[in-house]
């Protein structure tokens, strides 16, 4: 009875003893250099390997308890603030006009569309040598199916502006109190944005 | 008595093979699966509306898909349906047994046996095309050269050496290495004359490389240096599709790097050093070197008038091999074939693209062993049927001319 009782464990032994040998292959297959094979940029890093990093067409000095994040194709300059890592600022360039673009942040908060005497009294504020409006909300924000869940509580403020005939939007979203406590930093970010020229 | 059980009980047996064999060879058969590939035919064309021509044609006629449910406009249609290749592969046999084998013979069925053997070389030709041969395509622009077609489907990943700063020749891990390891399976992959092996785990078919700060990994995924890969499902139009694999170099003196991603959506390899050797390892769709290069001399597309819509595009190429040039146009339904490549005027570029913009012209090209067997099949069927038509006229006039004889 003992002998059937150590089978079990001799089984379980044999299989440690035994390490699994991972499987190799010898590769034989090769290919000469053809003429799609372009010179080769050593030692890319992450972000250099994963995204057509081109330089930025804007520049600003970012507060230090921002976090500069990689530009995306929808985001030229990005970055995360705040304690709940939830708070997001980021410069963007949209189509349409300057009205539709502060409705269409309007109607994130559930809000109706400006009437021309309301959005001919925003706030004006100098961004890159040009005038542009100054939008602030909160409430309940929903960014629609695009941007996941809505979010009560949160806060936005930011600027719209037309530069050339391109509207340039600089957007801060996030908790309520965290973009109540970074307006300010908003504000002169906004004010120290330059064009690159890129 | 025993004797004669045997003999009835192989009576049975032969009347069993009998009947399989006159199923199989059977007219109804015929007419049956010509039918089924009829059905089959239209169905994925509705449905490679929606899927995407690679997705359908590989669920309707693989030789992978024994049956399936059809898709149309998303919903699923409740009734199976047989694989396309089986169905094929089915009326092949079912043409040799019934159309050569089981047929008469005799001078009068000689036209009926060479458009049979033509249908049977016709099938044959698509076994073959659709096991041995591939596609890929080749762009190129006005006064430009290329020498190598790249594949529409199969990632790759490539380990190359650089010496002054250039690459010198890729070792080529192939994509049915790669394939296998999408699940928690990894692979040790060794090259001649590089001084470390690859791990390979983590294949996904259709992957992008996502900045764990812009959005963190939803399910777990590894993050190495900032990044993970996302995955994504397959897209309708499936060459768009960019795979992605974690790798890790393991060095001679069993040493491993970190993890590492491999993406066809990467813009730079990622690089390797060995001592005071430099090594690109990269993931990217197939390349086939030419044994010749291609040049674009003119490309010409006409427009239909007041719209960007091409009534015709035509390239005139240069081919040259050996030092030695030769000419060609090629235009849409007029393929430059060549060493076994079949070069077809397929698009052109930029998307968009009107008249007086510069444009590059797009080719697809074709290695496919029986390219030329429909072709030849029609012309064996197209004269089996004339001998047919001739048997068949002259015993009709030889008929006629016996009963003028025998009513004078």
């Amino acid at each position: 009875m003992k002998a059937f009782a150590l089978i079990p464990l001799t089984i379980c032994l044999g299989f440690t003893a035994c390490e699994k040998q991972e499987e190799r292959m010898l590769i034989e297959e090769t290919r000469r250099v053809t003429s799609k094979d372009t010179k080769p940029k050593l030692f890319a890093t992450s972000d250099e390997r994963f995204r057509d990093a081109k330089p930025s067409p804007f520049k600003g000095d970012a507060p230090e308890n921002w976090l500069t994040l990689p530009s995306s194709q929808m985001r030229i300059l990005n970055y995360r603030f705040g304690e709940s890592g939830m708070g997001e600022v980021y410069l963007s360039v949209s189509g349409g006009g300057v009205p539709d673009n502060v409705n269409r942040w309007l109607k994130q908060f559930g809000s109706k569309p400006l009437s021309p005497a309301d959005f001919s009294a925003l706030e004006k504020v100098e961004v890159v040598g040009t005038e542009g409006v100054w939008v602030e909300m909160a409430g309940r924000f929903d960014a629609g199916p695009m941007g996941g869940a809505a979010r009560s509580g949160f806060a936005l403020a930011g600027v719209v502006a037309d530069v050339g005939g391109r509207i340039l939007t600089i957007k801060m979203i996030g908790p309520k109190p965290e973009v109540e406590a970074e307006k300010e930093e908003l504000r002169q970010y906004i004010g120290s944005l330059q064009v690159t020229g890129n | 008595m025993d004797a004669e059980l045997k003999n009835k009980g192989k009576d049975r047996e032969k009347s069993v093979l009998r009947k399989v064999y006159d199923f199989l060879s059977s007219l109804k058969l015929a007419t049956a699966l010509l039918l089924l590939l009829l059905v089959l035919t239209w169905l994925a064309t509705l449905e490679q509306i929606d899927q995407g021509l690679y997705l359908t044609l590989r669920k309707y006629f693989s030789w992978q898909s024994l049956a399936f449910f059809p898709e149309i406009n998303g919903k699923r249609v409740p009734v199976l349906l047989p694989g396309g290749y089986y169905v094929s592969a089915l009326l092949l046999v079912n043409m040799i047994l019934g159309g050569l084998v089981r047929i008469r013979k005799g001078p009068k069925q000689i036209g009926n046996l060479i458009s049979h053997f033509g249908i049977v070389f016709m099938l044959l030709g698509g076994g073959v095309a659709h096991h041995f041969s591939e596609r890929g395509n080749m762009a190129i622009g006005e006064g430009e050269m290329a020498d190598v077609a790249e594949d529409y489907f199969e990632y790759v990943i490539e380990v190359s050496e650089v010496k002054d700063g250039e690459n010198d020749g890729f070792h080529v891990i192939r994509g049915k290495y790669l394939t296998k390891l999408d699940g928690g399976d990894s692979q040790i992959f060794d090259f001649d004359g590089v001084p470390f092996s690859l791990n390979i785990s983590g294949y996904l078919k259709n992957a992008v490389p996502v900045s764990s700060l812009e959005r963190a990994p939803a399910e777990g995924e590894l993050v190495t240096d900032g990044y993970y890969l996302a995955s994504k499902p397959s897209e309708v139009t499936t060459e768009r599709n960019t795979a992605g694999a974690y790798a890790r170099v393991i060095f001679e003196d069993g040493e491993k790097s970190s993890p590492f991603i491999l993406a066809g959506a990467s813009f730079q390899p990622f690089t390797v050093r060995d001592g005071d050797r430099v090594f690109t390892v990269d993931m990217r769709k197939r390349l086939w070197p030419m044994p010749f290069e291609v040049e674009l001399d003119t490309f010409t597309a006409d427009f239909h008038p007041g719209t960007s819509r091409p009534a015709k595009f035509v390239s005139d190429v240069r081919r040259v091999e050996n030092g030695q040039d030769s000419e060609v146009t090629i235009q849409m339904n007029e393929p430059m074939r060549y060493e076994g490549f079949t070069f077809f005027q397929a698009s052109y570029g930029p998307p968009g693209a009107g008249p007086g913009d510069t444009m590059y012209s797009v080719f697809e090209v074709v290695r496919n062993p029986s390219d030329k067997w429909p072709e030849y099949s029609l012309y064996v069927v197209a004269f089996g049927m004339l001998v047919t038509f001739l048997t068949k006229l002259g015993s009709h006039l030889g008929a006629a001319s016996r009963k003028r004889k025998k009513n004078a």
